[in-house]
């Protein structure tokens, strides 16, 4: 590894700052210019036509202006002196996704109760068997199978990530998964606000629809947003993510499940064989400790009320927390739209197209089904 | 080595590099605690009465 590699995260901040400041500033300026001006344009006689019609909020608007950004203003790539900038989005996703955390109650996730639990799991096991045989009746590439199998399953890319060197899958078949899943993702990111609002869902609905039946978890709250931007407890984006929170927590199982499938249907040279245990302990994302330990804060009350439904209002500190997440989610989504890449995706084609879409489809479509015939059954946290 | 590669929510990146000013997804999720610490600190401090 070369000096210049291995300066650290502190060493690179620096060169961070011009792409920081322009994610910053498009939040800036989508949130108190162009919002706003949405919100009272005037158009067909209508006040607010624009908002009411498209639905655009500043989530959708973030990430319409970061995939403008790479695939217009800057040709496909995003210019050096902002690459590092928008390597920082993951860091304020993540971040983001840990202050949520604020939004629930221990209490509250018990509540949330066994049928949640079932759905979810009965989610993950169903995609994984499906990708399991459609790559097997397709004939694809073993290791291709099992990336793909955790990535339809669980949180797209984190668990194709966790899963590729226990099923010895090499990076291009990691970057085929997630061109695919992340393909599918932003196709479901941008209609189903639209179907939530055809269909009359309310945020407990959609939220158990899109976090059980989006991929990917910048998808599934990026959707929950899109439909509802505000976020408090009840909310799209409270009930989407402690859903897509709690497939997250499978990732360790899951892989297990494909790592034996993988290893027992493979002959392989005594001494290569590698650990579970330490695969596990290596790729699970720690980041869903941070949100699980604001959970317990919230629930022994260290930042006054939390604002649940029924109970007292949220406390000041509790208000600027969740007001602080929405620009840190803001801000992070407009580096994830600069990271879609449209070539990439043209590439992602052939045999895990084909199953990416139609497990993903199937997923996606089943889900809704099942929230809309249970959904008087759905417990509000 | 494909496993230096891999970690990263960039479409179809993970050929081509990460997407991560960290040293691997770890790092990155041990920094996002970090930031959200710090950020409560502030916030708590902001509105202590």
């Amino acid at each position: 590894m070369s000096v210049a590699e291995d300066i650290g995260f502190f060493g690179k901040l620096p060169k961070a700052l011009p792409g920081l400041a322009l994610l910053v500033g498009t939040m800036v300026v989508i949130r108190f210019w162009i919002e706003p001006w949405m919100g009272n344009a005037v158009i067909l006689d209508q006040k607010g036509w624009l908002i009411k019609v498209t639905h655009l909020n500043y989530i959708l608007l973030g990430i319409i202006m970061g995939l403008l950004y790479r695939n217009v203003l800057f040709g496909g790539k995003l210019p050096d002196v902002f690459a590092d900038g928008f390597k920082l989005s993951r860091l304020f996703i993540k971040t983001g996704i840990i202050l949520l955390g604020s939004l629930y109650t221990v209490q509250a996730i018990i509540k949330l109760g066994s049928m949640a639990i079932f759905l979810i799991g009965g989610f993950v096991v169903l995609s994984i068997v499906m990708v399991l045989w459609l790559g097997k009746l397709l004939g694809m590439d073993r290791s291709m199978t099992g990336v793909m199998a955790n990535a339809c399953s669980i949180c797209g890319v984190s668990a194709a990530v966790a899963t590729a060197p226990a099923v010895e899958a090499k990076a291009t078949h990691v970057a085929y998964a997630i061109a695919t899943i992340l393909g599918f993702g932003i196709l479901t990111m941008f209609i189903s606000p639209f179907i939530g609002h055809a269909l009359g869902l309310n945020d407990l609905q959609y939220g158990a629809w899109v976090g059980t039946g989006i991929l990917n978890s910048g998808q599934v709250l990026a959707a929950c947003l899109a439909f509802n931007p505000n976020v408090a407890p009840g909310t799209a984006v409270s009930v989407g993510e402690i859903w897509n929170i709690m497939r997250v927590i499978s990732i360790p199982f899951a892989v297990f499940a494909v790592t034996v499938w993988y290893w027992a249907g493979k002959e392989q040279p005594e001494g290569t064989k590698k650990s579970l245990s330490t695969l596990l302990l290596e790729k699970f994302p720690v980041f869903v400790l941070g949100f699980l330990g604001m959970v317990l804060l919230t629930s022994i009350g260290a930042f006054g009320d939390a604002g649940i439904k029924g109970g007292p209002p949220a406390s000041a500190t509790i208000k600027m927390i969740r007001d602080w997440m929405q620009w840190i989610f803001g801000i992070g989504l407009v580096g994830m739209g600069g990271y879609i890449d449209f070539k990439e995706l043209a590439q992602a084609g052939g045999k895990p197209l084909k199953v990416g879409l139609l497990v993903g489809a199937t997923k996606y479509v089943l889900a809704l089904i099942v929230v809309m015939i249970i959904r008087d059954h759905l417990v509000e946290i | 080595m494909a496993e230096d590669k891999i970690g990263s929510e960039t479409v179809a990146s993970a050929a081509k590099g990460k997407m991560t000013l960290f040293r691997d997804d770890r790092q990155e999720d041990i920094g996002a605690i970090v930031f959200s610490a710090l950020l409560v600190a502030i916030i708590v401090l902001l509105t202590m009465k």
